[in-house]
């Protein structure tokens, strides 16, 4: 079968760096390729180079053969759309603001001048209908504003398709969406690769999407392909080096972990928290508010790592910060190793908040640009220790130590880190108030997958060594799989199941848990999972009843 | 405190010199300015007369030759009045900026930090003050307090604390909603060391790139309000003042008109272009 | 949308009371003693006349009931009257109102049709010659005091070339203040735009567009400049403030009859009672133009027209 596109030694330099280093490789009709790599990998700029969006500065070399002329050669204005179609990663920002979805639709066609504006407009309510968007219509004359990030990427999805591309490059399209909704839209793309037999590009950095989609996988590393191949075999057995780490670094699902003897103590106690947002009314009256808690009541043990898991809107992270007193919230006890934290205010609170210290999940945002590391880590110190500056000194070189940072790191400045860097630091600022609980905020989630690994591997460790009790927060449930002792599932801002991990992910007992762990994709292309139904509508969400051993499920 | 090394500043402020002086606008500013300061400390030593003797040479005298600048309509050195006018000016820039920076950012970072009515009725009256206007607040001034360069100088102050309040506020509010300012919550933290130590010095860098902009406004301000009348009072040498007197001599001796307003031009025109290269020379810092 | 109008609205209303209230108390800043200041330069008033002009002015009176006095009296449309000559305030005023909003106008208009499309241009050949020394034209303009401004196009179009009568309130005459006003603005409405610009041609939407392979003018034209003009909307408001607040000098070096002129004259004379209806007129000028300008802006951006 001959190749649609054809890709040899494809380089991209800019400023006298290069960042794409003589790529190659075939896309065939009806067959899916996946690019992945980590930042830096230069994947993107691979799409940007096939379809003439570089920077103005940059300049690319090699051939990528299309339709029989070389598409880096020529000026590829008339091709963009037609031949070869590009989706964005940021549904959210995909599309114009001022203009309505329906000229956003038609205006290629007939820039273009495929078909009149009367045919034009019946096509676009065709697709619409085609990607899945209910009353298509009515869409023509919204903004895209009206429209969530799901619908929005349906509707760049449909837009690209209108213009009859016959490659289609898809650069991270559901990075930003919830795992339902990716589990939707990678649905919808597969079905269009075999309805119509185009070729798709899929970049991705999730090993667990390469495995669902992907017939063949070009992996890349710093702008060089590490290795090129039928998914299958990559996955089975992968010959670079760099594969073999990429595959062992992504967290499963379907790990086994081992059972932890837990302790039984009860070490913090949260009742009935309830948190509304107010939205802003007209003027001064108050509106009906988003109820982002709605009475959740928990309990963590000592030692324990209990995750939170939901996805966005779930209420996950602001239960973690009205644990932490960052949020406060309208109704609310928390009570930690007995002693009531709820009603403390002023002096007292900052005295006592040392006892649950958070970490964040945006590493170039969780430290003080303007501090030292030294002192962003030296601070709980600082402020409630009396220690002198000796006694300081050594105790931060030790936190150091301990989340494997060079000891001379303390002078340096947030700027002079990488991602993960910041991470371990912002962990041992955390451990240095010695608290007794911490909560950690998707702490991985914006960091590549190798770099997520180490970090996961060194909480654990802490948890360890530190006897550490931990409330980790996540989207990502395999993550959760690796980490978490006892999970708690959230949606709408309640809890439906509570229980242990082992227990929880074999066998999951409320419909909406089943639901999240059959749309996670699995880094395993023989456990694709085909068609999945659509996630929608009602759980139930009543109050929780103990089904089996320590496992509560909402009825 | 610690016995860590203590910086003043990120490890990159060497670099941020050298950042500001390779773009253009940012090298010219300083220039500018370097050189008006220049002559506002020295002008005793620069200037050949003194600015208000009258009759130190002929009337309108054109320019060349003793006067450098010529003379104006009572025979007083143009140069000699320029330079002791840049010294008025630098102050007058540094009075005005110096209340409406320090009153807006108090107020700005308050109403960040403190977020609920406070910031409410902080912001609504800034809104309010800012509706205003600046010129209608300077004439308000000094149509209370009559005409004088110092009451001048309060009210373009006082009109500029919307400005420099608002701004302030939107920075604060970035900040204080980045993690860091939680974790030191977290850790403990007062309100006084997470304004002053978290708060401050991070709202600093945009703050001092609106106050350099806004000297040049200030500036402006205070010469339109001398060139009405309202300001400066004879015999100052302020710039606006000068412009005012040469209203009525400009077929005889337009160098009277021309003179003082390029001073004025070029002195705004180098804070903009310092403030413009402060800009973009701070920026890349901030980001990782 | 509508909740985002009313609540500029009620700002608005909001500023213009307390506008009134800052009004009245403005008297009572006054260093000394207000009556004595006002009538300072007028010879040949008694006491008894000072008295009784204390005394119709309500200043003999507690604050909250001049407040209230004053109020009674705005509602009814009277501002008061001159110290000199006794003519009511509000007739004062509105006779030379037009003149100041025509000139403002005109000058906005003027700053709108050159800067905004130079801004664009631009923006459209950012980093080339083009936009630098755009960018320096503009720079030069901002830094340009106003009224020196005025003064240089005065003496070179009226006085030297003779094109342009130099004071007067006909037509011709309306065009170098205006020229004055507008030109300065038109320096701020360019960099604006063209920040503004820059910053769309960099969102993702825009590479949308392009990815579709619709051409550059057809993107400029349709997705940059709508998307990009909204905040330069945003600024107009603000500027028609500055704008006003120029006026005042404009007016002054053109012996332009307007509300500028008399403001000035008026704090030299100290006649307080034309001070306030000035401050006042200001004000609500300022305030009624903000809020139309969020208006026109609620309509163009559909996030807020659809909300």
């Amino acid at each position: 079968m001959s190749a649609l596109l054809s890709v040899k030694d494809l380089s991209v330099s800019l400023g006298g760096k290069t960042l794409v280093d003589k790529i190659s490789f075939d896309v065939a009709p009806g067959e899916v390729l996946s690019i992945v790599g980590e930042s830096g990998s230069g994947k993107s700029m691979t799409a940007k180079a096939l379809m003439g969006l570089l920077p103005p500065k940059a300049s690319a070399t090699g051939t990528a053969m299309f339709d029989g002329a070389n598409l880096l050669a020529r000026d590829t204005q008339t091709l963009r759309g037609t031949g070869i179609g590009l989706i964005f990663q940021e549904p959210m920002t995909a599309l114009t603001p001022v203009l309505t979805i329906g000229l956003q639709l038609t205006e290629a066609l007939e820039s273009h001048g495929l078909c009149s504006k009367a045919e034009a407009r019946r096509r676009a309510i065709e697709m619409l209908d085609r990607v899945g968007i209910p009353e298509p219509s009515a869409r023509m004359h919204q903004y895209p504003h009206e429209l969530s990030g799901g619908m929005r990427q349906r509707v760049v999805i449909a837009m690209m398709m209108l213009l009859g591309p016959r490659v289609l490059i898809a650069d991270e399209p559901t990075t930003a969406l919830d795992v339902t909704v990716q589990a939707q839209i990678l649905d919808l793309l597969r079905q269009i690769v075999h309805e119509t037999q185009i070729g798709l590009i899929l970049i991705t950095h999730d090993m667990g999407v390469v495995a669902e989609m992907a017939d063949h996988v070009l992996v890349m590393k710093a702008g060089k392909a590490e290795e090129l191949g039928p998914a299958n075999e990559l996955f089975a057995s992968p010959t670079a080096a760099y594969t073999r780490e990429l595959l062992k670094a992504v967290p499963r699902i379907d790990a086994v972990s081992a059972g932890t003897e837990l302790d039984a103590q009860t070490l913090l106690s949260v009742r009935s928290i309830t948190k509304t947002f107010q939205t802003r009314g007209a003027l001064f009256k108050s509106g009906a508010g988003h109820r982002a808690l709605d009475d959740v009541s928990l309990d963590v043990r000592r030692g324990e790592t209990l995750a939170l898991v939901g996805e966005s809107g779930s209420g996950k992270t602001t239960l973690g910060r009205v644990i932490a007193r960052l949020t406060s919230a309208d109704a609310v006890q928390v009570l930690l190793e007995d002693s009531d934290l709820t009603g403390l205010a002023g002096r007292d609170l900052q005295a006592r908040r040392r006892a649950v210290q958070m970490v964040f999940q945006d590493p170039y945002a969780s430290l003080d640009p303007r501090q030292t590391v030294g002192r962003t880590i030296a601070e709980p110190m600082i402020i409630h220790d009396a220690l002198t500056k000796a006694e300081r000194k050594q105790r931060i070189e030790s936190l150091l130590e301990k989340v494997g940072l060079g000891v001379d790191m303390a002078r340096g400045y947030p700027h002079e880190f990488s991602g993960g860097q910041r991470q371990r630091i912002a962990i041992a600022r955390a451990m240095a108030a010695r608290p007794t609980l911490v909560i950690a905020d998707e702490p991985t989630s914006a960091l590549d997958v190798s770099i997520q690994a180490r970090v996961l591997d060194l909480l654990e460790g802490l948890k360890q060594s530190e006897d550490l009790t931990m409330l980790f927060i996540s989207h990502d449930l395999a993550v959760v799989r690796q980490i978490a002792d006892r999970v708690a599932v959230m949606r709408n801002g309640r809890i439906l199941e509570l229980g242990p991990a082992s227990a929880l992910f074999a066998a999951p007992k409320h419909p909406y848990t089943r639901a999240l762990i059959d749309v996670a994709p699995v880094p395993d292309p023989t456990r694709k999972r085909g068609k999945r139904p659509v996630l929608q509508g009602d759980y139930p969400a009543g109050p929780l009843k103990e089904v089996d051993a320590g496992h509560w499920v909402a009825e | 405190m610690s016995a860590l090394t203590h910086q003043d500043g990120p490890r990159a402020a060497p670099g941020f010199l050298r950042r500001l002086l390779s773009s253009p606008s940012g090298a010219i500013g300083l220039a500018i300015v370097l050189l008006l300061i220049f002559c506002a400390l020295f002008a005793e030593m620069l200037a050949p007369y003194n600015p208000s003797k009258m009759g130190a040479g002929g009337r309108f005298l054109p320019p060349g030759g003793k006067h450098l600048l010529g003379t104006d309509e009572f025979g007083r050195d143009m140069f000699s009045r320029i330079l002791f006018g840049s010294r008025i000016t630098l102050l007058i820039g540094a009075v005005a900026v110096g209340i409406s920076l320090t009153i807006g950012m108090a107020v700005g970072m308050i109403a960040a930090f403190r977020r609920g009515w406070v910031e409410a009725i902080l912001m609504r009256s800034t809104d309010v003050l800012f509706s205003f206007t600046e010129t209608l607040i300077a004439l308000s001034f000094v149509a209370v307090l009559g005409p004088s360069l110092q009451n001048a100088v309060i009210a373009v102050g006082v009109a500029g604390i919307p400005f420099y309040a608002r701004t302030c506020y939107a920075a604060a509010l970035v900040e204080t909603s980045k993690p860091y300012f939680d974790a030191s919550i977290s850790a403990g933290a007062g309100p006084a060391r997470l304004v002053l130590v978290h708060l401050l010095p991070n709202v600093l860098p945009t703050m001092i790139v609106v106050a350099t902009l806004g000297v040049s406004t200030a500036i402006l301000a205070a010469a339109g309000l001398s060139f009405l009348g309202l300001g400066a009072q004879p015999p100052t040498s302020e710039w606006g003042y000068m412009l005012a007197g040469s209203r009525d001599y400009i077929n005889r001796a337009p160098w009277l008109m021309t003179i003082p307003g390029i001073a004025i031009a070029v002195t705004v025109l180098g804070f903009n272009l310092l403030g413009d290269g402060l800009r973009t020379s701070l920026d890349p810092v901030e980001r990782k | 949308m509508w909740r985002f109008l009313g609540t500029r609205i009620a700002m608005g209303a909001f500023t213009i009371w307390i506008t009134t209230i800052l009004v009245t108390l403005l008297i009572h800043a006054v260093p000394g003693d207000p009556v004595q200041i006002m009538y300072a330069q007028s010879q040949g008033t008694t006491p008894e006349q000072i008295e009784e002009v204390r005394r119709s002015l309500g200043l003999d009176r507690p604050i909250p009931v001049q407040y209230v006095m004053y109020m009674e009296r705005l509602l009814q449309g009277d501002l008061g009257a001159t110290i000199r000559g006794g003519q009511p305030v509000l007739e004062v005023i509105l006779q030379r109102l037009p003149n100041t909003l025509l000139l403002a106008i005109a000058a906005m208009f003027i700053a709108i049709v050159i800067g905004v499309p130079l801004g664009f241009l631009a923006a459209y050949r950012e980093g080339t010659l083009t936009d630098i020394a755009l960018m320096i034209v503009a720079i030069a303009g901002i830094s340009m005091p106003h009224f020196w401004l005025g003064l240089m196009l005065l003496f070179f179009f009226a006085l030297e070339l003779g094109w342009l009568p130099v004071s007067g309130n006909g037509w011709l005459n309306l065009v170098l203040p205006a020229l004055t006003l507008g030109l300065s603005n038109a320096a701020i409405f360019a960099r604006l735009t063209r920040s503004s610009m820059i910053d769309v041609m960099s969102q993702d939407y825009v590479q949308t567009a392009f990815a579709k392979g619709l051409p550059k003018a057809l993107v400029l034209r349709r997705h940059v400049l709508r998307a990009g003009l909204l905040p330069v909307v945003t600024m107009m408001g603000l500027q028609f403030a500055f704008m006003m607040g120029g006026a005042i000098v404009v007016e002054n070096i053109f012996s332009w009859n307007g509300v500028g002129r008399m403001a000035v004259e008026a704090i030299f004379q100290r006649d307080y009672p034309i001070i306030q209806g000035f401050i006042l007129t200001f004000s609500v000028v300022v305030v009624c133009v903000a809020i139309g300008i969020d208006a026109l802006y609620a309509v163009l951006d559909p996030r807020i027209r659809r909300s």
